[in-house]
């Protein structure tokens, strides 16, 4: 099914909060291990635009359409951002656009170099690279719909778990959009299926495990898919996944999660 | 305040720091999205635009959308790591995409019924940010001066452009819609200059590599898009006629610290 980009950049919004009752969190507040996980899923969100620059250095912002729903994605991502900002700050964890700064800075070197590795290699490599941001991009946003909803059950916190349902439904909107261009792009490419398959394998890792400190995303993947129900979730995940054109069989999120001590 | 070579205006820490009256946040809260009901298309059916004023509107549309074309280049060097930066970049790509989504309306509202918006690949300079984006780097820090005083030319020259479209088609509709655009860009002006002016005069590195960037920027921003017969076309038929708006704009930017007689409009429109 096509991707309507008129109809979603005309419903993109940022995401309300402002209607739901925060003074909950005062009587009843969040322990500690889930607020360390919603500063996770807060920084992250703001650094979508970190993703944003790896995607522009490849053709894929040439395209019309592709160009119209980043500038919108970017924007959701945003207000995620703010809306777990302000979770965090009712339970005195302060986020200031400095803070997130220092994180950026930490990255160093490595990360200065990584968009020329890419634009050297999407350039190469044209109109195929773009398949394989589009899955990356699916496969991101399928594990955001999955940790949000997870937290939102796991925690069983009304405001919190409202609040995180609503989050997860626009990221459902990004999955829809990632998955009909990969879906429909691998489709069309023998190329694009060999080097998603290539990617996947070899780069891809847990949502923030390029940004984040180790242990922050083992804390993050254990808190939200130890266990069995968890492994289900993972395995979810990867099916997913593995259903697109060229790349059946692929498991690159239970053999990330394992990296971290998950789904051990 | 010492000037360090490497760091500049980054390590102030505690101190002053660029643009402090502009609250990003509030900015991004309270972002202008689509401006299509507003925007009386059916008045242009009695009141057509006249051609060369569609014309300069799909030009203006095609810079306005090439926003993910300029936050390319700049989201590869230090300035992506100013988190202040980016969350105000990513609200201004937003307000960008409406202007353009507008300006796509009324060119289509003057076609016949059916007709398909413009959606062809955008035309872009890949292989300079692979060299751009080495460089940049190595510069760091004072590249964000550059970015920050281009959006800030690059506004002041848009905004010209808009306020004489509308004087010189007259039509009323579009003087209304101009005039909701030019509050929008008012706002992304203001935080744009305020950063620029502060981080060159903090850092003579900034200053000097501002300079040499300016001169060197095909304008306005997003050029590069269209071949150079259609913004010389552009540039000639908006200022032509009106060589004191031009001077206007180059005597503002006489006024960025270490950026004067740099006369960049004046060359640019060929006058």
């Amino acid at each position: 099914m096509a991707f309507d980009i008129d109809k979603y950049t005309a419903t993109s919004v940022s995401v309300a909060w402002q209607d739901l009752d925060f003074d909950e969190f005062e009587s009843n507040p969040l322990p500690e291990s889930t607020l360390r996980s919603l500063r996770y899923m807060c920084d992250i969100e703001y650094h979508t635009v970190c993703y944003l620059r790896d995607l522009l250095v490849t053709p894929s912002h040439k395209e019309a359409d592709v160009s119209a729903f980043m500038t919108m994605w970017n924007r959701e991502e945003f207000w995620h951002g703010e809306a777990l900002a302000a979770v965090l700050g009712k339970h005195g964890v302060v986020v200031d656009f400095d803070q997130l700064k220092a994180t950026r800075l930490k990255l160093g070197w490595k990360d200065r170099l990584d968009p020329i590795k890419q634009s050297l290699l999407g350039n190469i490599v044209g109109k195929d690279f773009i398949a394989v941001h589009m899955i990356w991009g699916a496969a991101n946003e399928w594990s955001a719909v999955a940790a949000y909803n997870r937290l939102a059950d796991l925690e069983g916190h009304p405001v919190l778990a409202e609040l995180l349902r609503r989050i997860a439904k626009q990221e459902a909107r990004h999955v829809a959009f990632y998955a009909t261009q990969a879906r429909e792009r691998l489709a069309k490419s023998k190329k694009a299926q060999v080097l998603a398959r290539f990617a996947l394998k070899n780069a891809w890792g847990p949502v923030g495990s390029s940004v984040m400190e180790p242990e922050e995303v083992t804390h993050v993947m254990g808190h939200l898919f130890a266990g069995d129900e968890g492994l289900r979730e993972i395995r979810k995940l990867d099916e997913h996944i593995s259903r697109m054109p060229g790349l059946e069989g692929l498991t690159i999120v239970e053999t990330s999660m394992k990296k971290y001590g998950v789904a051990a | 305040m010492p000037e360090q070579p490497e760091a500049s205006v980054e390590t102030a820490g505690g101190g002053a720091f660029p643009a402090p009256h502009f609250d990003v946040r509030d900015f991004a809260r309270t972002a202008a999205g689509s401006h299509r009901e507003r925007l009386g298309l059916e008045s242009y059916r009695s009141a057509r635009l006249t051609d060369d004023t569609l014309r300069a509107l799909r030009y203006l549309q095609i810079i306005e959308r090439a926003t993910m074309t300029h936050l390319r280049s700049v989201l590869v060097t230090a300035t992506h790591k100013d988190a202040r930066i980016t969350a105000f970049l990513v609200t201004w790509a937003y307000e960008k995409y409406w202007i353009a989504d507008a300006l796509e309306q009324i060119i289509l509202a003057h076609q016949p019924e059916g007709a398909e918006a413009d959606r062809s690949p955008f035309i872009t300079p890949v292989e300079r940010t692979i060299r751009e984006s080495i460089v940049a780097n190595i510069i760091g820090v004072p590249m964000i001066a550059v970015h920050m005083a281009l959006g800030t030319v690059d506004e002041w020259l848009t905004q010209a452009a808009y306020r004489r479209l509308a004087d010189l088609d007259g039509n009323p509709q579009l003087a209304q819609t101009i005039a909701e655009f030019l509050e929008v860009k008012e706002r992304q002006l203001d935080f744009f200059e305020a950063q620029a002016r502060f981080r060159l005069t903090e850092s003579p590195r900034a200053r000097s590599l501002t300079r040499k960037r300016l001169a060197r920027t095909p304008w306005p921003i997003g050029a590069k898009a269209e071949p150079d017969s259609e913004t010389r076309w552009f540039l000639t038929h908006l200022f032509s006629g009106a060589p004191e708006v031009v001077d206007e704009i180059d005597a503002r930017v006489d006024t960025l610290p270490g950026q004067s007689g740099l006369r960049l409009i004046r060359k640019a429109a060929r006058l």
